[in-house]
């Protein structure tokens, strides 16, 4: 079955890790797929956020400044700006003058925001090709449930760790 | 002094029967990086030899930096850095020697900058040119490029023969030493995934005309490929611009322009739609070699051969 353009190989992609790590700002991996029909945005954008739901992430640190991060990930600096500026309007991060950007009190809470929005778009393409295989809405339900079961299976805390 | 670094409009080229450019038009703002893309042979290089007045166009108006570069070749040199596609150096001669040997004929060259950018770009001055990887000689063609302090730089396709390594180097430098101090960069590519990350616009060479000019994310934003029921597609304003649309049962995948405002339309008719997003590979297919429609709903069902 299809999953979609992201999945399928492509000869001319290839992720770039990288970490970064300096005595003064968190550590903090970031994988940029190339020729993803994700836009890089939205990519570094997404993770960004991941790592703030996560935890990884804490209120308070401070994030590379635009300069350093486009360096490091060879990404335009005006992308990285937009990148910043939008989690700045969604409530993750600050800007504080001066000092650099860092990650706001209330970035997990908002952070779950941004994701449930994916989440939901992510949660109805799914449902689309379950419908189209002429699954019930029981059915559907049901499959849900059984995916949760198998990763508590997997990670006993999951929901723990989450909270 | 105006605010484009580069402004073509309606430029035409031919070499004898064979027409390059037919009527292309494009700007590039002070500032940007621009990537210029199309396929081989489509007269990106072509393009580059007219903007360093190195080749006359047959009609049209071209200005770089304000001047023409037919008029003022020298003038315009001056303040234009350029790295050729297949950069070739005197292989006896050794990296450092180059730099002195090309310092004269620029007036605004800097010699320190130009062992700092060395140092920078990792390039052995003592090393002798032939024995340089592809990789340092792509970057001591970058250092002779910028070591006047040009306001433009003109790099074609500058990944060429670059490993992923080298590339992702060459993307820094090239983010912190041009976009970092604010240089206009105008880059000609076909390897679109490496432009995407760099690019803060894009213009598209196809059959000798620019046929679309838009900042990267825009670009990615607007141009969306949208499956619908091939009998809705008439429902649709005539105005829209189909890049390409292929049959798929009694579905139609349909590449458009302006997707958000298609979407919508599609949305007010009740009209069961699903939208992919596209990366700029496939966008670039579109525009290049997508089947467009002349006369909306009119498909016979045609394979592309």
């Amino acid at each position: 079955m299809s999953h979609g353009p992201i999945d399928s190989p492509r000869d001319n992609c290839y992720s770039s890790v990288v970490t970064w790590c300096n005595s003064l700002v968190k550590v903090m991996i970031l994988r940029i797929e190339k020729g993803s029909a994700v836009p890089i945005s939205r990519q570094i954008g997404g993770q960004i956020a991941t790592l703030c739901a996560s935890g990884k992430l804490q209120p308070g640190e401070r994030l590379p400044s635009v300069r350093e991060l486009a360096r490091e990930l060879a990404v335009n600096q005006n992308t990285i700006l937009r990148v910043y500026e939008r989690l700045v309007h969604d409530g993750l991060l600050e800007m504080r003058h001066g000092q650099g950007t860092f990650v706001t009190d209330g970035a997990r809470a908002n952070s779950l925001v941004f994701h449930r929005q994916r989440l939901l778009e992510e949660l109805r393409q799914l449902t689309r090709q379950g419908v189209a295989l002429g699954l019930s809405s029981e059915q559907l339900h049901e499959l849900l449930a059984e995916a949760l079961d198998q990763l508590r299976e997997i990670a006993p805390n999951l929901e723990e760790t989450s909270q | 002094m105006n605010d484009l670094a580069i402004e073509i409009h309606s430029v035409q080229k031919s070499f004898g029967k064979s027409e390059v450019l037919r009527g292309m038009s494009f700007q590039v703002e002070r500032g940007q990086t621009f990537a210029f893309l199309g396929r081989n042979g489509e007269g990106k290089t072509t393009t580059i030899r007219m903007l360093l007045g190195l080749l006359n166009r047959d009609s049209g108006m071209l200005r770089v930096l304000g001047r023409d570069p037919a008029v003022e070749p020298l003038a315009v040199r001056a303040q234009v850095g350029y790295l050729a596609e297949d950069q070739t150096m005197y292989g006896w001669m050794r990296a450092g020697e180059i730099l002195r040997f090309v310092a004269p004929f620029y007036p605004t060259w800097d010699h320190e900058l130009a062992l700092k950018y060395a140092n920078d770009f990792e390039v052995p001055l003592q090393m002798k040119i032939k024995h340089l990887s592809k990789g340092q000689n792509v970057r001591l063609g970058l250092v002779l490029a910028l070591a006047h302090r040009p306001e433009l730089v003109i790099l074609d396709d500058p990944a060429l023969g670059l490993d992923p390594i080298m590339r992702k180097q060459f993307n820094r430098d090239l983010i912190t030493h041009l976009q970092g101090e604010g240089r206009t960069v105008f880059y000609s590519s076909h390897l679109l995934y490496e432009v995407e990350p760099v690019a803060d616009e894009v213009a598209i060479l196809d059959e000798g005309r620019i046929v679309r000019q838009s900042g990267t994310e825009q670009l990615r934003a607007d141009v969306k490929q949208i499956t619908l029921p091939s009998d809705a597609i008439l429902a649709l304003n005539k105005k829209v611009k189909i890049l390409d649309q292929r049959p798929d049962g009694n579905e139609v995948a349909i590449t458009v322009e302006g997707a958000e405002s298609v979407v919508e339309q599609l949305r007010c008719e009740s009209v069961e739609h699903r939208v992919t997003d596209l990366n700029l590979d496939e966008i670039f297919e579109a525009y290049v070699m997508g089947q467009g429609a002349p006369e909306i709903g009119k498909f016979a069902g045609v394979a592309k051969s």
